[in-house]
């Protein structure tokens, strides 16, 4: 309802999100399309964090001498698991690719198409 | 030419996600149903209930702790994960590896100066990050990353190819199940106090128990999560 | 007692992170520890479907915090799901002892377990959770387990075939991921009652949009349908036979719950109409039914087949949901329980046979019917099931897509149901007449035995339930008829 331009946090990370997609249809290497996955994952979390940004607030502690409107802390929380799961994926990926690497000798997928 | 006819799909399907966001509600309005909503209590009430002043610990770890419980085993997964790709019953020597591949870097002994110098204090701030994670920014993940790369940084000091490894397997393998372990502590302790898994107990009387049911469950993500990050690490090295 | 819920996901889960501890070096503790886990979940989700035939779903709040402040666990009709899965699970782990001996490295035969409990209580958590980012996390713990299990045998393509499923899967996570943010957005709740609720009051279409379509999408990815299908082969030829029966029978058919979990979230939005998509769910999954046979019939390998048999009956199922009515949905949830008895049937089936003979074509297997008869038997029971034969379990799950398609007066669909049968039944009736009737192609053939006894139990279990479960086709039915209603009546 903002239109676009009210919402050109969230425009930017849609940009980000295709950029991530376009690295891992378009590029070759498996290191740089997992690089790519990150890049889109990030965009993500960014969205959903700037979805509990309020204007002037900060940061969701409530210690002694806190004031002012506070930003939502669940999509904090939300994005803290979500990171933790893009770790874990990124963490295994890695992992494949060391074994594609120990077994074929490239991580390039058009060659690793044509030796299959 | 391929890439130019990627880059054209993708940039037609960013069309309608962009329509999409044009129509939410703008970020940062304080009128927005994110604000309004379910979080206004937990703003409201969540030191209170929660016995953490950091709301983002009390949402993780009580309003929505099936979800970290979720997400500590997706780490444990990622280990496990790990080990399945990998693993092999010979251990790796480094003249193994696919040329190419840097096996032994050797570390310059500044380097390897500064590392342990630093070490006690990088894991006092660690250890801080975790305990305080419920009063200020931080928390178990936080501090448990911490703690993980500073164990990576030793085992870099340390070099490769020690004969015995510093922990026990099996003591290694209960370190990285603490996590979960906690949890299911934590949750069954719930259970029998307030008659539901996960469940803190309510009263004002037993903000103690409150808080020091979070800190069990930080020290557990956090020393799981360091162990975990070691282990990763050392599998991926080839040890 | 009321606490099966929230155990039932959360016990395997915790004994999976506790395996590698418990059972370190010693693989058989592994298996039994795994096994007696899911016994014990059989048990509760036993439990909690002999609640909700009784008296309809139910709902635990997790931490005593209600909906929408806290995460809610709801049982209901379709949840029951997870008892198949965990009857299907412990038989996949009764066969596999064996089985990854043999083609499972022996440093990872523990990690092997350990991952399948795992995915087992990410699955049942995935189906009793009311919590859309709840949804997110058991999903992503299915799917890690999943691409780990399909790159455990080792040897050269396993870790490039896990690593295009992983890509594949990851992908589809980031857009439900970003979609559910755009519904958080939107409604301030992620509690799928709560959500569909503020959902009704929202005026802007455009992101209710692109989260329904993203959404489906997404889910659709994970389900292996035509044409988003293509990590789908490549998984399965690769991935030890265990995980093929795991992956086919159960792991796509979490796509399609949740597909049933979201459209009701919509189901009341004013501002869209789930019309449209329906159709275009519908000739989706036509053509998924019809190509994915297609593809199945020039395959050599048996597992490939199958595979190919596994996108054709999603597109059944899609189909049936494309429809949506009350006939044809009620066939498309009977065929996601169905379809995963008599897949899981067919590939542990097949995996004795490729365990025994070493040999995995069609034409290597030939007259492998007169030394494993028990094991071809089974093979010969799935096939007529998938084929939809009555009295099988296969038949109810199409006769009721068929009718729904001609009760919405649209019998060009049940021509491609009846299409898909007959390209089932060319296929399977050319396997099995090579296994039957052709001589060997080798002459170790002759010296093939039967599969050991914890491998072909499983097997003839499930080739008895494919049988049983077409007999008694009438309890399922009744059993989902009220979520069946509840799903039609307000999408």
């Amino acid at each position: 309802m903002a239109g676009l331009w009210g919402n050109i946090d969230y425009a930017a990370f849609v940009v980000l999100f295709c950029i991530g997609l376009y690295i891992i249809i378009a590029k070759q290497n498996l290191i740089k399309k997992l690089l790519g996955l990150n890049i889109m994952e990030t965009a993500v979390f960014a969205f959903i964090v700037t979805s509990g940004m309020v204007d002037g607030g900060t940061a969701p502690i409530v210690g002694a001498g806190a004031t002012g409107p506070f930003a939502s802390p669940l999509p904090h929380a939300l994005i803290l698991t979500g990171i933790v799961v893009a770790v874990s994926i990124t963490a295994l990926a890695l992992s494949l690719i060391i074994e594609i690497y120990r077994q074929c000798g490239t991580i390039e997928a058009d060659e690793l198409k044509g030796a299959e | 030419m391929r890439q130019a006819l990627v880059a054209i799909t993708v940039a037609i399907a960013a069309v309608p996600m962009l329509l999409a966001v044009a129509g939410l509600p703008r970020p940062g309005d304080a009128q927005a149903p994110v604000h309004t909503h379910v979080a206004a209590r937990y703003v409201a009430e969540g030191a209170r209930e929660t016995g953490a002043e950091n709301l983002v610990t009390g949402v993780l770890l009580n309003y929505r702790a099936l979800d970290t419980f979720g997400e500590v085993m997706i780490i444990f997964t990622a280990l496990a994960a790990v080990m399945a790709v990998l693993s092999s019953a010979a251990p790796r020597r480094p003249e193994d590896d696919a040329p190419g591949i840097a096996s032994a870097i050797p570390i310059s002994p500044v380097v390897a100066f500064i590392i342990r110098l630093t070490a006690p204090f990088i894991a006092v701030f660690g250890a801080f990050v975790i305990l305080k994670g419920h009063v200020s920014p931080g928390g178990g993940f936080q501090g448990g990353v911490i703690l993980g790369a500073l164990l990576m940084l030793l085992s870099l000091v340390l070099g490769r190819g020690l004969e015995r490894p510093l922990l026990p397997v099996p003591l290694a393998r209960w370190l990285q199940a603490a996590g979960p372990l906690a949890f299911a502590a934590v949750g069954m302790l719930g259970l029998a106090l307030t008659g539901a898994l996960l469940g803190y107990p309510a009263g004002p009387d037993q903000q103690l128990l409150r808080e020091l049911m979070v800190i069990v469950l930080e020290l557990g993500i956090g020393i799981g999560g360091a162990a975990i990050i070691l282990g990763l690490f050392l599998e991926m090295r080839g040890d | 007692m009321v606490h099966w819920l929230p155990l039932a996901a959360f016990v395997p889960l915790v004994a999976g992170a506790l395996t590698p501890a418990l059972a370190h070096g010693r693989p058989g503790l592994a298996r039994g520890w795994a096994l007696a886990v899911t016994a014990f979940c059989i048990f509760a989700t036993a439990a909690l479907t002999r609640r909700v035939a009784l008296e309809g779903p139910f709902s635990y709040a997790m931490g005593g915090w209600a909906a929408p402040w806290g995460i809610e666990l709801r049982f209901d009709e379709f949840s029951a799901a997870a008892l198949f899965i965990c009857v299907i699970m412990l038989l996949v782990l009764c066969f596999s002892g064996p089985y990854v001996r043999r083609a499972v490295p022996a440093a990872r035969i523990t990690w092997y377990y350990s991952l399948l409990l795992v995915n087992l209580g990410g699955m049942i958590g995935f189906v009793v959770t009311a919590d859309l980012f709840n949804l997110f996390v058991f999903m992503e713990l299915v799917a890690v387990s999943g691409y780990a299990l399909v790159a455990v045998g080792g040897g050269r393509t396993a870790a490039l075939a896990a690593f295009k499923y992983l890509m594949a899967g990851a992908v589809s996570s980031a857009l439900i991921l970003f979609c559910i943010g755009v519904l958080y957005a939107l409604t301030g709740s992620l509690n799928m009652a709560d959500v569909a609720l503020r959902l009704a009051t929202v005026e802007s279409r455009a992101p209710v949009l692109l989260a329904l379509a993203g959404m489906t999408a997404g889910f659709l990815v994970k389900a292996g349908l035509f044409p988003v299908h293509v990590w789908l082969p490549d998984a399965h030829a690769i991935a030890p036979t265990p995980i093929n029966a795991v992956s086919s029978a159960l792991l796509v058919k979490l796509g399609i719950i949740g597909l049933l979990r979201i459209f009701p979230l919509f189901g009341a939005a004013g501002v869209v109409s789930l019309a449209p998509l329906y159709e275009a769910l519908a000739w989706l999954g036509a053509i998924s039914i019809l190509a994915g046979a297609f593809f199945a019939l020039f395959q050599q390998d048996i597992k490939l087949m199958l595979a190919y048999s596994t996108i054709s009956n999603i597109g059944y199922i899609v189909l049936g949901l494309g429809l949506a009515g009350e006939l044809a949905v009620t066939g498309a949830s009977i065929h996601v329980l169905n379809h995963a008895l008599i897949k899981a049937a067919l590939f542990l089936a097949a995996g004795a046979m490729i365990h025994q003979s070493g040999y995995r074509t069609l034409h290597d297997l030939r007259g492998i019917g007169r030394v494993m008869p028990w094991t071809t038997l089974a093979l010969l029971v799935g096939a007529l099931s998938i084929v939809g034969l009555p009295p099988t379990a296969g038949f109810l799950g199409k006769w009721y897509i068929a009718l729904g398609a001609l009760e919405a007066g649209r019998p060009g669909f049940a021509v491609a149901v009846l299409g898909g049968a007959l390209l089932i039944f060319i296929y399977f009736a050319r396997m099995l007449n090579a296994f039957y009737f052709r001589a060997p192609s080798h002459e170790e053939m002759l010296a093939v035995r039967e599969a050991p006894a914890s491998m072909l139990g499983p097997v003839l279990l499930l080739a008895a339930l494919c049988v049983l479960g077409g007999l008694f086709g009438r309890w399922p039915v009744l059993l989902i008829a009220p979520g069946v209603s509840r799903l039609v009546g307000g999408g």
